[in-house]
Formats: C-alpha cells, structure tokens, sequence
C-alpha cells in the first residue's frame, strides 16, 4: 500500500516577515477564529514560555468595502450599507452619518425637536445594547457564563424597541438625513414604560455578577494598563480613554442632537486598566438610563419627527395618495435621490466605542463622493500591540475584551 | 455598475473642497507636500497631541489628484476633567499628493497611531509614506493587486465565467454538456433501482 506523498518542507507561517524567531521565543497566530478575538481578528504572538515578547495584530479578514460601495449608492442609500459597520452599534453610525450629511446641506438647525429627542432616544438605547453584548461576551472570556444571559435578555428588550420603531430587529434604518423615519408607533411608550422599570434592577443583578468577584477583579486589575498620554498618542477614545482619566466625550465637548440640554455625568476612573475601562462602561449604561428618563418626559410632546423639505425628507407614505406632489416626491426621492452641495464636512458622535466620525465629500451629485470614517475600534485595538508585550496570553484575551472592538468597523 | 433605472446625477465640481462654505466643523488648513512634515512637526509642537483620524480622497480630475486628510485634537495630556478638556480645537490639514505612485511623509514618529491608517492610505489608495516603519496591505490580502478606493478602479470584477451546469443528456430544457464520467440518467436510474431492490432483499431477510 502507497503512502500518498506529503510536502517535505513544512509550511511558512502566515506573515513571517512581522515576528522573528530568535533565542527560545516561538511564534503562535492566534485567531482568526479564536472564540476570544470577537469576531476575526488574528494576532501573530511571538512568545517565551507564555510571556508575550511582540503581538501584531493582523486585520482584514472581514474587509467588505463598505466605503467603496457607499460611494455608488445614493445618499439615502448608502445609510443602509453604513449601519452595517458597526453592527452592534447601528443607530449610532447612521445618525453621525446624518449628521455630517446635514451639515453639508446646511440643515443642521433646522432639525425639529422631536426628531432629535428621538434620536437621543435610539442612540442611548443602542449604547446600552451595545455595553450588554460586550460585558456578556467580556464576562465569557474569563469564565463567568451567567452574566452572559442576563446581558442579552436586557438587550433583546432595546432590540424590542428598535424593531418595533424600525421595523427590523439590528440594523432598524430609523434615523435618516433630516429627521427619522415615521414617528414612534402606538405602543411603543407603554413598552418603554416597561423597560425603565426593569432597568435598574436588571443593573443591579449585573453589578452583582461580577464587580466585587475576587476572581473577575484578579483578572482584570492591572491589567493593560494605559496612563493618559499613552491613550492620546495611540488616538484612544471612549471609555477607554475615560478609563485613563481624560474626561472626554463627544456628546460633552462638540454636542449633537440637543445633548447639552441634558443632565448627566462623564464617569472616569484614573487607574487605566481593564477594571477601569470595565467601570467606566458599567456607569456609562446608568448615565444613559439617566438621559432616557429625561427623553420619556420629553417624548409627551408631540410635533414634526423630520425637516419639512420634501425635497429631502419623504412626506408621510399615507399622503401619496390624496396628494399628487406627496406622489412626486416620493417618486423622486426613490428613483433619483437628492443632490447636496459640494463641499467637505466632518461629524462625529460619541459611539459606544469612542469618538465615531465621518468625513464625506459631496462633489454635488446624488452619490456620495467619498465618505471616511474614523473608527474608533481600529485605533482602540492598534493600542493593543503597545499594551500586550510583557503579560501573559490570558491577559490578552482580558484586554481585547476590554477595549471592545468590533470587526465590521474594524475592518470595513 | 449604475443601471438605468438609477440615474446617476454626477457633480460637476472638480474640487469641492475649495468651493465649501465655512461649516464651522473644524479649523481647515491647507498645505503643499513640501510643507507638510514642517507644518505637522509644529502643531504637534502645538499641542495637538491626538492624531484623530488620517485618509484620503482621490479627484481624478484635478492635479494634484489625491488629498491626505489628517484631523488632529489638541487633548490635554494628563488626567483631566470634563471642564479641563472642554471643547478641545479640532483642525483638518489638507495635503495634495500627485503621480501614479505618489509619495508622502509619514507622521508615525510624532503621533504612532498613524500607524495603520498610513497603512491602509497605502493599502486602498496606492500612497507611499516614506519613514513608515512597516507599510504594507492591511485589509486586502498581501498579494492583491490594484488600489480598491481609487475612482478608475472598478466596483464589481469581471463576471466570473458561468460554472457548467449539471446537465443530464435527456433533459430537453438543458443545454447538454459533457456529463462527469458515468454520471448520466441511465447510469443514476440504474444505481437507484439497484439500492432498492438490496434494501427489499435486506428487509425480507
């Protein structure tokens, strides 16, 4: 019996020319599809022993060219594509790129009130959904399952609400260039009623799981460390960077959407590591509790959910057929889009991760010429080759899950 | 590819960043290239100690062609409160680079987080940055070819060609092609009616 013939050499690791192989290190890549890199993220580890000496993380791996296809798609169009980059996140890409869009069309104040205390409504509620799946998945990466359940079953409540405006469970499509799209729909406060009232409770239990456990704070305490200037040369924001002390946050220092008319905190923490930025987020999802039970009360007013400009805003769909020019805008907003004047202009919002913005170029088409973001997940993860040499390879799981990146806007 | 029932209404202006009214979203500076790495090395003098975001645009139509876009952030270095940072001065530099292959400073060295965003200008754009420790692709595979964000580079490749369909020799609808060895009706017909009758002996015995 033959034996079938094998490669005498064995293969090349995947990027040999990142890592060396000196002295008694070995390389290891872990990932892309390790259970702990969230997503497909790889890192070439050169190790001793289980000391990290380098990491370099490699991305790529969920490039989908979002940018370059928003680029061919109308303005109202390319928000679809665009919430798809930070899919735990939707609302927040797609009101920053509003934002910008309405900046460029010089509508920024002509926004009526409830649509921004709706939009203040979505953005806080995609915050804490997006803080649930991180601390469920961060609590699974180092052993604590339970916490994972409750995280969800809070989140899948905020989905409720996001579907039930939007009509689709993760990427709703609700907040669109000049207002959002439909006003909220019978129902909708009673099922807010309700989910203010589980809140804090539901808070409670999280806190419980796992800020005082011995083993959760062994794991995390000193670890990844950042001091404040670190943080600001490698571009970190969000809580991450709160963590490290700097209390700066979009909503406070370049406010959006009406967000200096509402009271709430900027936690920070000085230590810098991963219980930190772990706190931080904790009184994140609080403060946003905060600013929603100020939304509620404001949500009692009724008035316009979008700018009165047809031309821009699509009238109410139950108007095509009582109104001949209802029907033409529709017609035109949908087969040709709108233009929007040339120029440049840059946004940015405080996304879950940090300082999410978008600068879009209009050469005044109905496509949008070019539209850059900056993604707070690729500068917060870059960090990670600065901050892993020197501990452990359980620790590097600790400080991904700490920094929370997400590979749709990673990766783009 | 745009079809028809999508028209596209494409602008007409070759530089829109020059025709853009004050928005007020940024302090804008522009640059040329020769004086890009002296204007940089003096506001990170400055204290805009936060490279916020690096990218580029590509306008075809004009010279130079590409814009390297930087947005900086003056940031306190140090613990600092909500009052302390207030509302830090954001600046936009523009910085024109031209050729085929065009060429560009890196600023790694004064802010490091330029790292992979110089990379994947590299990596989408075709823009070298010279000084750059480590430039090579980072989202698109090591061995591609071509510059993805440049506007002459296609959005879709070409149509693959169309796989052979699995054709079998008496289907009149389907245009036949050469089946893989024995796999033609007769040949599956027989297979068949051999399981069934092994599976009829199995049974009764």
């Amino acid at each position: 019996m033959s034996t079938t013939a094998r490669p005498t050499t064995p293969p090349e690791p995947m990027a040999p020319e990142v890592v060396s192989r000196e002295g008694n290190s070995m390389v290891l890549s872990m990932g892309p599809q390790h259970p702990s890199t969230h997503g497909v993220l790889q890192i070439m580890l050169e190790i001793e022993g289980e000391t990290v000496v380098k990491a370099e993380p490699e991305i790529g791996y969920l490039h989908t060219g979002i940018e370059k296809s928003a680029e061919n798609l109308f303005w109202t169009q390319a928000q679809t594509v665009i919430e798809r980059m930070d899919y735990l996140a939707p609302e927040s890409n797609a009101l920053c790129y509003a934002l910008a869009a309405e900046r460029l069309l010089g509508i920024e104040g002509k926004i009526p009130d409830r649509a921004q205390t709706i939009r203040v409504l979505f953005s806080e509620l995609t915050r804490i959904a997006s803080h649930c799946v991180w601390l469920g998945t961060h609590g699974i990466d180092i052993g604590a399952i339970s916490v994972f359940f409750y995280c969800f079953d809070l989140r899948e409540n905020l989905l409720d609400l996001q579907e039930a405006a939007g009509g689709a469970r993760m990427h709703p499509n609700y907040i669109r260039i000049g207002g959002v799209n439909g006003d909220l729909p019978q129902g909708f406060l009673d099922r807010f009623d309700a989910l203010l009232e589980k809140f804090p409770g539901r808070m409670r239990d999280l806190r419980g799981l796992l800020q005082a456990n011995p083993i959760f704070q062994d794991r995390t305490i000193d670890v990844g460390t950042l001091t404040p200037e670190e943080a600001v040369r490698w571009n970190v924001t969000g809580p991450a960077l709160r963590a490290s002390g700097i209390a700066y946050d979009v909503r406070r220092a370049f406010p959006y959407c009406g967000f200096e008319n509402y009271e709430f905190e900027v936690p920070t923490r000085t230590e810098g590591d991963a219980y930190a930025r772990f706190l931080v987020r904790l009184d994140e999802m609080e403060e946003s509790y905060k600013i929603l039970k100020q939304v509620r009360k404001r949500l009692d007013t009724p008035g316009a959910i979008a700018i009165d400009d047809p031309k821009i805003s699509a009238p109410p769909k139950e108007t095509i057929a009582l109104s001949m020019e209802a029907l033409i805008h529709h017609f035109k907003i949908v087969s040709e889009g709108f233009r929007i004047p040339p120029g440049d202009a840059y946004a940015s919002v405080e996304s879950p991760r940090g300082e999410l913005g978008y600068y879009i170029v209009s050469d005044g088409g109905n496509r949008p010429y070019r539209i850059r973001t900056r993604p707070p997940s690729l500068y917060n993860l870059q960090v990670l080759k600065h901050i892993a040499p020197g501990n452990l390879i359980a620790d590097l799981v600790v400080m991904i899950g700490s920094l929370d990146p997400v590979f749709g806007e990673v990766d783009r | 590819m745009p079809s028809t029932q999508t028209p596209s209404i494409t602008g007409l202006a070759t530089d829109p960043t020059s025709l853009r009214a004050d928005i007020g979203d940024a302090e804008v500076r522009r640059v040329d290239l020769a004086g890009l790495r002296a204007l940089m090395e003096e506001l990170h003098a400055q204290g805009y100690s936060m490279l916020l975001d690096l990218g580029a645009v590509d306008y075809p139509q004009r010279t130079p062609r590409f814009d390297i876009v930087y947005h900086l952030l003056a940031m306190p270095v140090k613990a600092s409160s909500l009052a302390e940072v207030g509302t830090p001065k954001r600046l936009r530099v523009l910085c024109g680079v031209d050729g085929e292959q065009p060429l560009c400073p890196s600023v790694m060295d004064l802010w490091p987080s330029a790292d992979w965003a110089e990379r994947e200008v590299y990596d989408l754009f075709g823009i070298s940055f010279t000084g750059h420790a480590d430039l090579r692709r980072i989202q698109m595979p090591y061995d591609w070819e071509g510059d993805p964000l440049r506007k002459d580079y296609p959005l879709r490749g070409p149509a693959r060609d169309r796989a052979p369909r699995p054709a079998f020799a008496l289907k009149s609808n389907v245009v036949a092609g050469a089946p893989p060895s024995g796999r033609t009706l007769e040949a599956l017909q027989a297979q068949v009616k051999a399981a069934r009758e092994r599976s009829a002996r199995e049974n009764e015995g």
